[in-house]
This record gives C-alpha cells, sequence and structure tokens, in this order.
C-alpha cells in the first residue's frame, strides 16, 4: 500500500480556563492512495479535532503538544499559514457535517464554485512552472554527473539533448496554448448554444439578446489549425447567419428561425471540434526537424501516430537512455550520501541520549545532521519518502521546545503558585475570587524522547535502505520521469479563465448529479435542497482535483435516501478519482458501505483498528461492541445495550483504560494502567486488556453475536 | 404485539387530515388528505424523507397548527377540525346551482351548520383533554429555554393548569427527573449544563409530568449521538411499559423505527402512502416508495453493504394515474397501500405470492 498521508504520535490539547482539554493522545494513523478511511467515535472523541490539525484549522486555542502529519514530504503541522494555501482545498480537500454552513448565503452557487478556481489557476500554473523547471535543472546535473563518470554519454550529448529538451517544450507550449485557446472558445460556444436552443422559449428575448451578443464575440476565436481550420467557409457562413438573427432578436416569433440557425451552427461545431488532443511535444519536435512540414490535418490520431513515432526515433530514445543514466547517477550518489548520513546519525545518538542534554551541543549536531540529510535525498525520485524530507524541521522543533520549554516550566510552575497562594488568601477570607488557572507545562521528558526517536527513525530507515540492493528498472523510472515533465508542461498552459471555470464548475455540477446545472448555476443556496446542497459542497471540495477529501460526517443531517444518495456518490467519485478519503461519522451502518479500514476512537485515543471485516465481523474492543449493540438493525428484538454514562472529562483523563469507568467488561487493571496495542492480525490492532494472554476469556455481547451470525448466515445465503 | 392492541379501543383518530400553508399566491401542501388511527398502547412509526410532512402531521395534532381541513378524534372527542372540506363543497354546489338551476339552499344550510359546529370543536376543545397529548421535540438545544432551570421548565405545564402547591410541584418535577434517569439535585440547573443525551432526557420528563396517554415524539433521536441514542430508546420503551403510553414515533432512521414501532405509516410528499404493521411493512412492501425507502437502510455489515443496491423511485415512470386517481386501500388485512384499482390488483397478487411463499417457508 502507498502512503498518502502519516500521521505519527499527534496530540493535541485546548487551552481553557478549566485547564487544558486533551482532545487527542497519541495517535497513530495513516492513509494509503485510494483507500477510505474511516474513523468512529462518540462526539467528543477527538475525530473531528484530528481532521482539522490536517487541514490546519484548529481553533486559535488548541495546542499541539507532539507529533507530525506527513504529507508529500512535508509536516503540515509545522508549515506556515502562508504555505499552507497550496494544501489546503488544493491537495486536501474537506466536506462538512451541515452543507448550509459552509456555503455563503448570499453568493450564488456558480460564484462560489468558480471563486477558488480561478484564484487556484494562477498559483497551479506558478507551481507547475517551477516544478518544471527544477527538475530539468537537477535532470542536466543528473546527467552531466554521469557523464563525467564515463558512462554511455558524454556531456556534450548531454548538454545538446537538454537544450533540444528546453526548445522542444517551450514551443509546444506555445503551440499548446494556441490550441487551447481556440478549442475552449469553440467548447464555451457549442455549450452555449445549446443552451439558447433548449431556453429560447421561456426566455425573454432582450436578456436572451444580450448573452447570444457574448456568444457571437466568441465566434471568431475558435480558428486554429485543428479545431475550425481558418478557411472553413461553411462555418463563416453560419456564423454569420447567427450574429445577424441574434441581434435582430426582438420577439418571440422570430425565435424558431433563430433556433435553426443555432442548430446548424452547433452542428457544424460538434463536428469541427476534435475529440482527441494532438500531442504537441512530438508535433513540436517535428515542427523544428522539418520545418516545411505540412500537419495540418483533421486527424488528429494519424498526426499523432506520425508525430509520436518521429519523435521517438530521432529524439526520445536517447533522451530516454540519458534520464536513466542521470536517474540512476543521482539515486547512487544519494544511497553514497544515506550511507554518510547513517554513520553520522549513529554518531550522534549518543548526543541526544544523555540523561543532561548541552544546548550548544545538540544544535551544532542537529545542523550537521541536517544538512548531510538533506543532501542524501534523491530529489529526482517521484515517490517522495516522509522521513528525511521532514527530518529537519522535526528535530529543530523538538530541540527548541525542550530548550525554550525549561525556563517556561519555571516561570508557570511559580505564576501557578503565586495564583494559588492568592486564591487561598482569599478563600480564607470567604471571598470567591475563581481558581486559578492550572499550570501549562511543556512535556520535557516527551520533547527529549521525540528528539531521539526522530534520529533513530531516519537511522533506522537508512539502514534498511543502505542494506538492501534492489535493482531498480531506470528506463522505467525515465519514462515516469519523462511523463511526469510533460504533466507540468500542460499544467503551465493550463489557464483559467472565468469562462472556463464556468465550464469547469458546471461539468462538475453534473458530476456530482445536480440536473440542469447550467440553470443552478445561477441560484443561490436556499433554493436547494438539502441533499443538493451537501452535492454543491462536494463540487466545491473536488474543484480543486484535491488528492485527499475529509468527509465530516457528511451525511448526518440527511435522511435515508438522501443519505445513501450522496455516499453513493462519494464512493463513484472515489473511484473515478483515485481519491483517498478519511470519513468521520458516528453511525456504523454509513461505515460499512464506505470504509476499505476503520479507526475506532474514544477519548482521544485510537482504541481499535483494522479492516471493515475485521471490525465488522470479530470485534475485539468492548467499545466496539457498545457501539455495535447500542444500534438496532432490522432484526433487532432484544432490549438495546445503551453505553451507561457519559465519554469522561478530558481535563484529567483516567489513568487506565479511559473506557473502563463505562465497560461492564472492565478488569483492575484498566482502571489503573493504559492498555498497549494488541495485534490481532498484521492490519487488526485492539487497546484492550481483554487480549493479553493472561486476561479471562470474555465474549462480546449476545446481540453482537447474534447479529454477526445472522450476518455469516445471509453472506453464505448469497454465495449460493 | 400488535395483535394485543388490536381490540383496544381507538385513542387517536385522523381523519382526512389538510395542513396546507400559504405561499403567496399558491398553496404548499404540507399535509394532504391523511387519515390513520392509534389504539392504545401502540407505538405508531411515522417515515419518510425530510419535507414529506411527518412533522407537520404532528404538529397539527397538538394544534400547533390550525388544520386546514379535516377531522382529529382524540378519545373520541372532536379537538381539532379544519373547514376547507365544507367551503369547497358549498362552493361546488354553488357553482353547481348556477349551471342547472337546482336549489341546494338546503344543502348549503346543512353544510354551514357543520361548518359551524366544526369551528366550535376546533376552538372549545376541552383543555385537560389536550394536555394529554405530549411532544417531545427533535433538538433539544432548541426546544428548551435557556434561561429556564430545569424545575421551571419541567413544572411549566403544570403551572399554567393552575397548580399553585409549591410542595406538589416539586415532589412531581423530582419524581419525573428520577424516572428519565436523571436526579434531584438536576432540578435547581440550567440546560446548558447538560449533555445532549440528558437535554433530551429533560424533554421526556416535561412531556410525562402532564401524565399523557399520547406522546408524540418528534425525531427524539436524530441529533443524538448513537450511543445517546440506545439510552433514549431505551428509556422511552421503558416509559412506555410503566405509564402505559401510547406514542406516535416520527423518525426518518428506518431501522430506529421498526425496532421501536407496532405499526407504520409511510409518507411521501404530504400523503401517505403505505401504512401495516412494522412487520409485515418489512418483509413485504408493496409501494414502490417503500421499497425504495428500505433499500437505503445502511446496516453494519460490510458484505451486506456491497450487494445492496438502492432502488430509486420515480412516480412518474412508476404510476399511471391519468385515468384513474389513486387512493388508500386495503391490500391485506391492516396493510394499506396508496393506489388505484389497476394496481390494487397487482399489489394483492403480489402480497398474496408472497404470503404464500412465506407460509410455505414456515410450514
Amino acid at each position: 500500500m502507498d502512503k498518502i498521508l502519516d500521521v505519527k504520535n499527534l496530540r493535541i490539547s485546548f487551552r481553557t480556563n478549566n485547564g487544558t482539554v486533551k482532545a487527542v493522545r497519541d495517535i497513530n494513523l495513516e492513509l494509503g492512495k485510494g483507500e477510505t478511511l474511516a474513523i468512529v467515535g462518540e462526539s467528543g472523541s477527538g475525530k473531528s479535532v484530528t481532521a482539522k490539525a490536517m487541514l490546519g484549522i484548529l481553533a486559535p486555542n488548541s495546542i499541539i503538544e507532539n507529533g507530525e502529519i506527513v504529507y508529500d514530504g512535508k509536516d503540515l503541522l509545522k508549515l506556515s499559514e502562508e504555505e499552507f494555501h497550496d494544501y489546503r482545498g488544493n491537495r486536501i480537500s474537506m466536506i462538512f457535517q451541515d452543507p448550509m454552513s459552509s456555503l455563503n448565503p448570499i453568493m450564488r452557487i456558480g460564484k462560489q464554485l468558480t471563486e477558488a478556481m480561478i484564484l487556484n489557476g494562477k498559483a497551479n500554473q506558478r507551481a507547475a512552472k517551477k516544478e518544471l523547471s527544477e527538475k530539468t535543472r537537477l535532470l542536466t546535473k543528473a546527467m552531466l554527473g554521469a557523464a563525467s563518470e564515463g558512462g554511455a554519454i558524454t556531456s556534450a550529448q548531454v548538454n545538446s539533448l537538454t537544450t533540444q529538451f528546453k526548445e522542444i517544450s517551450s514551443k509546444a507550449i506555445r503551440l499548446s496554448r494556441e490550441f487551447g485557446r481556440a478549442y475552449q472558445a469553440a467548447a464555451e460556444c457549442r455549450d452555449e448554444l445549446a443552451l439558447y436552443i433548449t431556453d429560447i422559449k421561456k426566455d425573454d428575448p432582450k436578456s436572451l439578446v444580450k448573452e447570444m451578443k457574448e456568444t457571437a464575440g466568441k465566434l471568431s476565436k475558435v480558428f486554429s489549425p485543428y479545431v475550425v481550420e481558418e478557411g472553413n467557409t461553411s462555418y463563416k457562413g453560419k456564423a454569420e447567419t447567427f450574429k445577424g438573427l441574434a441581434s435582430a432578436y426582438r420577439k418571440q416569433d422570430q425565435a424558431d428561425e433563430l433556433t435553426a440557425a443555432m442548430k446548424d451552427l452547433k452542428d457544424e461545431l460538434e463536428r469541427q471540434i476534435p475529440q482527441e488532443k494532438p500531442d504537441f511535444f512530438a508535433m513540436a519536435y517535428y515542427l523544428m526537424k522539418q520545418p516545411g512540414a505540412q500537419v495540418h490535418q483533421k486527424d488528429i490520431k494519424a498526426l499523432n501516430d506520425k508525430t509520436q513515432a518521429y519523435l521517438e526515433e530521432h529524439f526520445l530514445k536517447e533522451f530516454i537512455q540519458a534520464t536513466a543514466a542521470g536517474l540512476e547517477y543521482s539515486s547512487k550518489t544519494s544511497l553514497k550520501a544515506k550511507k554518510a548520513a547513517l554513520d553520522a546519525l549513529k554518531k550522534a545518538l549518543p548526543v541526544y541520549e544523555k540523561e543532561k542534554l548541552d544546548k550548544g551541543e545538540c544544535e551544532r549536531t542537529a545542523a550537521s545532521l541536517i544538512h548531510l540529510v538533506d543532501q542524501s535525498i534523491d530529489r529526482l525520485a517521484l515517490k517522495k519518502e516522509n522521513l528525511p524530507y521532514v527530518f529537519g524541521t522535526s528535530l529543530h522543533s523538538a530541540i527548541k521546545k525542550y530548550f525554550e520549554g525549561i525556563p517556561h516550566n519555571r516561570k508557570e510552575e511559580k505564576r501557578f503558585a503565586n495564583d494559588q497562594a492568592k486564591y487561598e488568601k482569599n478563600a480564607a477570607k470567604g471571598r470567591d475570587i475563581g481558581k486559578p488557572v492550572p499550570a501549562l507545562l511543556v512535556d520535557l521528558d516527551l520533547e527529549h524522547s521525540n528528539m531521539i526517536r526522530i534520529v533513530k527513525n531516519l537511522s533506522d530507515l537508512y539502514e534498511s535502505q543502505t542494506a538492501q540492493n534492489a535493482k531498480a528498472d531506470y528506463n522505467e523510472m525515465a519514462r515516469e520521469m519523462i511523463h511526469h515533465l510533460y504533466q507540468q508542461e500542460t499544467k503551465v498552459v493550463h489557464k483559467v479563465t472565468k469562462g472556463m471555470a464556468k465550464h469547469h464548475a458546471i461539468e462538475l455540477m453534473e458530476e456530482v448529479g445536480i440536473a440542469e446545472a447550467r440553470k443552478r448555476y445561477n441560484q443561490f443556496p436556499f433554493e436547494f435542497s438539502g441533499g443538493m446542497r451537501q452535492r454543491i459542497v462536494i463540487a466545491i471540495a473536488l474543484a480543486a482535483n484535491p488528492d485527499i477529501l475529509i468527509c465530516d460526517e457528511p451525511t448526518t443531517a440527511l435522511d435515508v435516501t438522501i443519505q445513501s444518495q450522496i455516499l453513493e456518490l462519494i464512493n463513484k467519485l472515489k473511484e473515478e478519482r483515485k481519491l483517498s478519503i478519511i470519513f468521520i461519522t458516528h453511525d456504523l451502518g454509513v461505515v460499512a458501505n464506505m470504509a476499505d479500514r476503520i479507526a475506532v476512537m474514544y477519548a482521544g485515543k485510537i482504541v481499535e483498528y483494522g479492516t471493515a471485516d475485521e471490525i465488522f465481523y470479530e470485534p475485539a474492543h468492548p467499545y466496539t461492541w457498545a457501539l455495535l449493540s447500542s444500534m438496532p438493525d432490522l432484526d433487532t428484538k432484544e432490549k438495546l445495550e445503551a453505553i451507561p454514562g457519559t465519554p469522561p472529562n478530558m481535563i484529567h483523563p483516567p489513568n487506565g483504560d479511559a473506557f473502563a469507568a463505562r465497560n461492564k467488561y472492565a478488569m483492575e487493571i484498566d482502571f489503573e494502567e493504559q492498555p498497549p496495542m494488541f495485534e490481532i492480525t498484521p492490519t487488526h490492532h485492539a487497546a484492550t486488556w481483554l487480549l493479553h494472554p493472561n486476561a479471562p476469556k470474555v465474549e462480546p455481547p449476545k446481540i453482537v453475536t447474534d447479529r454477526i451470525e445472522r450476518m455469516r448466515k445471509l453472506e453464505v445465503d448469497a454465495n449460493e | 404485539m400488535s395483535k394485543s392492541h388490536a381490540e383496544n379501543e381507538v385513542l387517536l383518530k385522523v381523519d382526512h387530515l389538510k395542513q396546507y400553508f400559504k405561499m403567496g399566491k399558491s398553496e404548499l401542501k404540507a399535509v394532504d388528505d391523511v387519515s390513520f388511527e392509534i389504539r392504545r398502547g401502540e407505538v405508531f412509526g411515522l417515515v419518510g424523507e425530510s419535507g414529506c410532512g411527518k412533522t407537520t402531521t404532528g404538529r397539527s395534532i397538538i394544534k400547533l397548527y390550525d388544520i386546514t381541513g379535516g377531522n382529529v378524534y382524540f378519545k373520541g372527542d372532536r379537538i381539532a377540525a379544519g373547514t376547507r372540506s365544507y367551503d369547497d363543497r358549498i362552493k361546488e354546489l354553488k357553482a353547481e346551482a348556477k349551471a342547472s338551476g337546482r336549489n341546494v339552499s338546503d344543502e348549503i344550510a346543512a353544510l354551514k351548520k357543520e361548518r359551524a359546529a366544526a369551528r366550535y370543536d376546533h376552538k372549545h376543545a376541552d383543555p385537560k383533554e389536550v394536555t394529554q397529548i405530549q411532544m417531545i421535540f427533535q433538538d433539544p438545544i432548541a426546544s428548551l429555554n435557556p434561561r429556564m432551570t430545569v424545575r421551571e421548565i419541567i413544572a411549566e405545564g403544570l403551572m399554567i393548569q393552575g397548580i399553585k402547591d409549591k410542595k406538589f410541584i416539586d415532589e412531581k418535577v423530582y419524581e419525573v427527573l428520577e424516572m428519565v434517569g436523571l436526579v434531584r439535585e438536576h432540578a435547581g440547573r440550567y440546560p446548558h449544563e447538560f449533555s445532549g443525551g440528558q437535554r433530551q432526557r429533560i424533554g421526556i420528563a416535561r412531556a410525562i409530568i402532564m401524565k399523557p396517554e399520547l406522546i408524540i415524539a418528534d425525531e427524539p433521536i436524530s441529533a443524538l449521538d448513537v450511543s445517546i441514542q440506545a439510552q433514549v430508546i431505551n428509556l422511552l420503551n421503558d416509559l412506555r411499559a410503566s405509564m402505559n403510553l401510547t406514542i406516535l414515533f416520527i423518525a426518518h432512521d428506518l431501522s430506529v423505527v421498526k425496532y421501536f414501532s407496532d405499526r407504520i405509516g409511510v409518507m411521501y410528499f404530504g400523503k401517505m402512502v403505505e401504512m401495516a404493521d412494522s412487520d409485515e411493512l418489512f418483509e413485504h412492501p408493496l409501494h414502490p416508495y417503500t421499497k425504495s425507502l428500505l433499500s437505503a437502510i445502511p446496516l453494519p455489515d460490510p458484505h451486506y453493504e456491497k450487494r445492496r443496491r438502492r432502488i430509486v423511485y420515480k412516480p412518474d415512470e412508476v404510476h399511471d394515474y391519468s385515468r384513474e386517481q389513486p387512493q388508500l386501500r386495503e391490500v391485506r388485512p391492516g396493510h394499506l397501500v396508496y393506489c388505484n384499482t389497476e394496481e390494487f390488483e397487482r399489489y394483492q397478487k403480489e402480497a398474496g405470492a408472497a404470503g404464500g411463499s412465506a407460509s410455505a417457508k414456515k410450514a
């Protein structure tokens, strides 16, 4: 499983007047690519806090005490607000419980959908440009390195290849831009005409004429060798007819004539708009080498085949070879650097393991370590490893917290002692001035162990990496790299205009199942029903094409049929877009449909996690049993087993298992010591002492075992 | 369970209930011609998607709205009545008179008399009787006054009834607090000091202090956490047994409705489309809307969920009401479906086949 998001030892608390509320206590999660991870628990169990931390939208009184959330080689917890703009909404999106509160009531749906697209469009273009130049630079450097070591290629070859590559890509970008403009204009005209044809009978001529004028303006922008050819007289004639009729349109009885003209024009456009996109990179090369060549043909597939074959033969073969050599060189140098870094890490470990830490020594060692680790990263690898990327920031912040914590703790303790004395003095006089706010101390032991862990984790990783001698297929990697560069090129070209954003927004609205999207585009949120509103929110969340979608109880406010529609929609989008989803809910019935894996949370801790089958068919933690037994299904007849009491006060979380007080299976040790995570199967873990070898054998409640038996039987029946 | 209530007296009878709301020039038919009966000791579940008129039905029964048409009988007495049906009939007669010249003045006079009687009954319903219907609301936060202590909230009903004996009221409040699983000390606190489940318990205490015979529970658990939901359902179940309550249970969570109710009515766009015993309804749903509703229930079983296919209800495609308008008909004993003659025959066949196979299975 490819990990896409990694939550490690996350610990979050909230500062309140009564003390710190420990909302999340040391949780570890990982999210695989294309997977749905469900987080289940009662309200107040810390589900939403975890999700909000991933998006950097925690309340201002929150304290992130510890941990990392690693995504794409960055620790999200240590990003600045400015840096977070690249991630929030763009790479990681969120759907909230109540659709109405996440929509602006006085803004049209269309505006809300396109707003972010237009803002993000430019940023994406910039980012792609940067990535393209950065990767090309690194690649050239690696290739030259490989050449200097006397590989199959010489540095002269490398220079000529890279200059060629740069020239081709800039030409390709130019060509692609021209095509994009014309294609977009044609597609917009076609769609707008379709709209007018359906609405002409209903709409007021005056407003329609205004809109049609705008469309008519676009009609001359569609000329391009691959969309509508300049010499296409039949198109021009139809466009003129439409323009003339549209500007003369005053009364409804002229509608039929106009409709016919529009249909003609639309059909013409549909015939002309190509289904496929030309491969501009290949074409640019072809044009460069054969300047007089005739490439103005309508059959784009044949054109692509021809130019691609030409490119492959004359340029790509050599280029791939060079790239592969470069990649090999880069990964080898990185391996060498890793070995050096590993030695340094091993040597540095005693510095941090000392009983009494020396600030200067710690910082000096850290600086040299960070430098070494930084050099050991293979920056050409498309798959980023998390640990080395976040090593620097994590180690720095742990050291900083530790040494800043020492004087801070002293100050806080003094303040608390003063406040306490004042309070007691007043209390003795019978005056009530309110209890003093407890001291907010930095956990020094934790920070210390963090430093050791950070160094040790990386050294373990490097040890395993340097030990294994896997043979990589550099040619395959080179192809991937070139594909990646292509993608960046297309992104550089992809400029988001207002019209495009509208087009995209309407596509999105249709994708999430909103009928008559064009009409709905101009409506306000209050004109939508609950389910439709949630669909809009999903469309907005998907607008920037995120990798990860966090759904925070997206269906709790909806009723059964709508709920099931929205869940189906989320599942469909997940398949189509290869999304990774974090699904937060308290309803286990909903989860069964969605989740690949489930984490059950209670009082800020994960008490059980495993695959959906394991949680539903072999639940192990008493809290999971309680959750399962407290909800009736269609065959439940017996009294429901409600969970007695309420969750514990998280200002003073209990010492042992937090669920012990409400657990009828609780043993003495549950009240004294926190149970560790016991492994049941490699994918299934639960934190309960019942799994200890010395624990008595306990059966889940009857209502749960009965149901599981029934489900098993149903399964057998269905298979027959 | 349902059989034992079948002989009991009818406690609440809703007869052609209509509740329309004015929306500018047009009218919104929130509840359109809904009839059902609830017998003493029974739990009647009302399900349907949001906006189908479940809550409006509940609120009309307890006279939070003045109903547009139809009658509501409680213990045989008319407590609410609407005049729309009389108005319409009078209009019709007048038009007919104009067209054919028939003398209709007698009929109109009779209708006017009936209308006046309905108005009188609606206005002068016995307050002692109406207080025997109590309501539990969906959102416990919104339904409790934040400035009143729990004691004041719970005792308000008694005070309105004119009871002035402080000691008696306190005793009563403590009694119901203990009945709903809270303690005496809670009486002096304010609603914000309680958790969601406890707030809903306060709502229930407020309802049961009047010793009601009928409780209208309007989505009492929708706003609560799963674990708390079970507590509240168990509490309602206990109270039902100890106080011999009759409950009109409005919800959209079908698993809970199935678990809790004896009989279930399914509403769709202001109409009652199907009504049957809960087991019967879940085993042999007949109306396509009910089928679609049942196919949407999520269950805690991943393998079943992978197989589950939701049935989509498209009224325009399924029903052809161009020739004959549908009405509520009894397909099997106790199982009513909203259909026209053609569908009625089809449903009867379907029900017969299903019943036959079920009995064959049992044998």
